[in-house]
């Protein structure tokens, strides 16, 4: 038939790059490999700071099992705080420039 | 073979039956499942009907490649006016029923009408009868099947039900099958409970006649062979679908205290792994199951393990009850959301709307607008465990001013108790949000905001989008097989690009609905999945129809436009809050506080999201307003519609 050939081109190109042993950090903005050591428990992300709780699959399939919270609570106040600074200075900067007449 | 199968029309008022062959044309045009319901609900249903009178009409179907040598088609599809939205209602489930329905020579039902008294519909090679269904009705879900099979004799006849919620006319009552197979979302228990319909029971052993038997089985192992070499599908076969609240709740992307927050935190003890102890605790270490020609097994199968429900045996939980009776309520805890887990089963009620609207009951009692006179003295507190299954029992029982006010649904609930009760109310057209967060995600706040049956993850959410995955594989995935060469981003929190990723995956799970394949086999948790490429040769192998990618794309176009057509004929309004294409103010007001650095202090932008709208409308041929243009349903052959071809 007429879809002969491409039949299951787009998913069997994209399978060729799965990686077992690994797992992606959790943050959906860094999504960092990581690869914990067997029967390791915990992980911390080397390029975002976030710091997980590891569960085995199988042998060789470690999964995250959830955030070590404390670490990964702080970040998120630190991240929170950051920002509404930032949005704060930013709400200023545009009354300043209100009254300047800018 | 499942061309072969027929329709048949129902008229529970007069005991009338009527079936048909279902022509060619048909199926080229809507395939089967929700797709042809969708057009049949157009077609034989009122304008402005009561969605609990006897005028408005229930469709059940199998997808189309149901029960064939096709892996994972075992969804059944019930459509009809939803009682809950007034708009579309539509649910979908696994399990066996479907199959058994086509084995019994029947692919769709149109049951209009409503019987004197409880009956069943019984469904036996290609036979139809209606049964008298008295000692049946106030039977849970579990039990009604089991009378049901003794009524008849046959302990082989699958049955979907409407359990006590659905004879109550809970407004979010489901259809069930199995133990936990729920046809959840808008109401469908509730439209057979308003017909006096207790089930629909089949039983079949005619021929399943392939149109190419052995290239079919063939293509089958390969097919089988993608599905459970994916990792995805891997961790679900160990975990079930708990493996996804988990994931999401680690990032920030899960709704907590209605929508205060957007973690659950400290949720140890009902985390996968927590569940998957228990499961093997009260059930032994082989407690995963699954549903009709599924290799992914995702289902486990528990026993409570203590307090006053210990013992019962229950299958699940899915994600949708972590996040029902853990993270909205604030109750963290496997016990609750294992019992809460059964009783909406038991029950037949949707998991996600009752636990969000007990969430938002809750945030009401602690803002005041509600109290304990309101309550009847029960403590709406945060965390208290035994308030939130005293809840899931007054809904289905209508007990209490509260439990009846409740059961009507949020938007009729938030009329009744006024106040501003209405802006806590975190809903679309009508129907609970699920208990996911998309505030840091703008694609998949988007999808709420479109999906045909209300805020809704199973109709158009791009999961995907969650995996920063290159922009290259994006393009390889989304570019096809429609072409597309406009921008798209890796990053979740973006908003370009999105608007194409929500219209194709739109079309994608329509795709899935209209053939019977369960949506863990496509593209919606693993990028690695089949999808539109794929499922021509199933479709020729197993029936004999040949179609391209792109002609079953422009079947789910269609069909996405036909519940379109219905939505806006039943009073769908862009910009309407409780009809509309829109988000509630929390989503553009109240920043996120937890999860990842990149997630919090998050809100959707208002003016961004209205452009992205207004961009998927120009991808899916609609005007400014989100009409579909005469040029769109032309291409689409659906401008003359309602044309009452079948």
């Amino acid at each position: 038939m007429e879809q002969e050939k491409k039949v299951g081109a787009t998913v069997e190109s994209l399978r060729a790059t799965r990686t077992y042993g690994k797992f992606r950090c959790h943050n959906p903005t860094c999504m960092e490999r990581l690869e914990p050591k067997k029967g390791q428990k915990t992980i911390k992300c080397p390029t975002c700071g976030m710091e997980f709780r590891v569960a085995w699959v199988k042998d060789g399939f470690p999964r995250i099992r959830g955030p070590v919270w404390e670490v990964n609570r702080k970040v998120a106040e630190d991240a929170f705080e950051m920002k509404m600074k930032a949005k704060e200075a930013k709400g200023k900067e545009a009354l300043k420039e209100n009254k300047e007449g800018k | 073979m499942a061309l072969k199968r027929k329709i048949a029309y129902i008229d529970l008022s007069t005991g009338d039956i009527e079936t048909k062959v279902i022509p060619l044309e048909i199926r080229k045009k809507f395939l089967g499942g929700r797709g042809l319901d969708a057009y049949l609900l157009y077609n034989h249903t009122k304008k402005g009907c009561d969605p609990i009178g006897p005028d408005n009409t229930l469709m059940v179907s199998g997808g189309f490649l149901c029960a064939t040598c096709a892996s994972a088609t075992a969804r059944t599809h019930v459509m009809a006016k939803s009682p809950l939205t007034g708009l579309l209602g539509s649910c979908n489930m696994g399990g066996f029923f479907a199959p058994e329905m086509a084995w019994a020579g029947f692919n769709h039902l149109v049951i209009k009408g409503k019987a004197k008294h409880p009956v069943y519909l019984y469904i036996h090679n290609g036979e139809i009868e209606i049964r008298d269904a008295r000692d049946v009705w106030g039977k849970s879900v579990t039990d009604a099947q089991w009378a049901i099979r003794d009524d008849l004799g046959d302990q082989e006849v699958k049955s979907m039900v409407c359990g006590p919620a659905g004879e109550n006319l809970v407004a979010f009552a489901n259809v069930m099958t199995g133990i936990k197979n729920a046809g959840g979302r808008t109401g469908m228990g509730c439209v057979m409970g308003s017909k006096n319909l207790k089930a629909v029971a089949a039983r079949g052993t005619m021929d399943i006649d392939i149109a190419h038997p052995v290239e079919a089985l063939e293509f089958n192992k390969k097919f089988i062979e993608h599905i459970t070499s994916a990792k995805v599908s891997q961790t679900q076969g160990t975990l079930g679908t708990p493996f996804i609240w988990g994931a999401t709740n680690s990032w920030g992307g899960i709704r907590c205290r209605n929508f205060q927050y957007n973690q659950c935190e400290y949720a140890d003890d009902m985390e996968p792994e927590r569940i998957d102890e228990i499961c093997e605790e009260t059930m032994g270490p082989y407690h995963m199951t699954g549903c009709f020609a599924c290799q992914v097994h995702c289902r486990a199968q528990y026993k409570i393990p203590s307090g006053p429900y210990a013992g019962k045996y229950e299958e699940g939980p899915e994600y949708t009850s972590q996040g029902a009776f853990g993270g909205e309520t604030d109750t963290p805890r496997a016990l609750t959301v294992l019992v809460g887990n059964h009783l909406v089963d038991q029950y037949g009620m949707d998991n996600l709307d009752t636990g969000s609207i007990i969430s938002w009951a809750m945030e009401l009692y602690e803002l005041g607008i509600i109290d304990k006179k309101q309550t009847d003295g029960l403590d709406l507190s945060w965390g208290n465990d035994d308030a939130v299954i005293e809840m899931i029992d007054r809904i289905c029982y209508r007990k209490g001013w509260l439990g009846d006010t409740l059961a009507k649904g949020g938007i009729q609930a938030s009329k009744i108790i006024g106040k501003n009760s209405f802006d806590y109310l975190i809903q679309v057209k009508g129907m609970s949000n699920l208990h996911s967060d998309e505030r840091a995600t703008p694609g998949l706040a988007l999808n709420i905001a479109l999906s045909s049956r209300g805020s809704d993850h199973l109709r158009s959410r791009p999961a995907i989008d969650l995996y920063h995955l290159p922009e290259d594989v994006l393009r390889k995935i989304y570019g096809s097989p429609v072409p597309y060469d406009g921008p798209l981003s890796s990053e979740h929190t973006e908003y370009i690009g999105k608007p194409w990723q929500v219209f194709w995956q739109e079309n994608c799970y329509m795709a899935v609905d209209c053939l019977g394949i369960c949506k863990y086999h496509t593209t919606f948790l693993g990028a690695t999945l089949p999808n539109f490429d794929d499922w021509p040769k199933v479709l020729y192998y197993n029936t004999g129809i040949e179609m391209t990618p792109k002609d079953i794309w422009d079947v789910a176009e269609r069909c996405n436009n036909m519940e379109r057509l219905f939505n806006l004929r039943e009073g769908l309004k862009r910009d309407d809050p409780e009809k509309g294409d829109v988000l509630n103010h929390r989503y553009h007001d109240e920043p996120t506080r937890r999860g990842a650095p990149e997630v919090v202090g998050r809100v959707i932008e208002k003016d961004k999201f209205l452009k992205m709208r207004a961009e998927i409308y120009q991808h899916k041929g609609w005007d400014e307003n989100g009409i579909p243009t005469p040029e769109t349903l032309k291409r689409l052959g659906i401008d003359n519609e309602p044309s009452h071809m079948l």
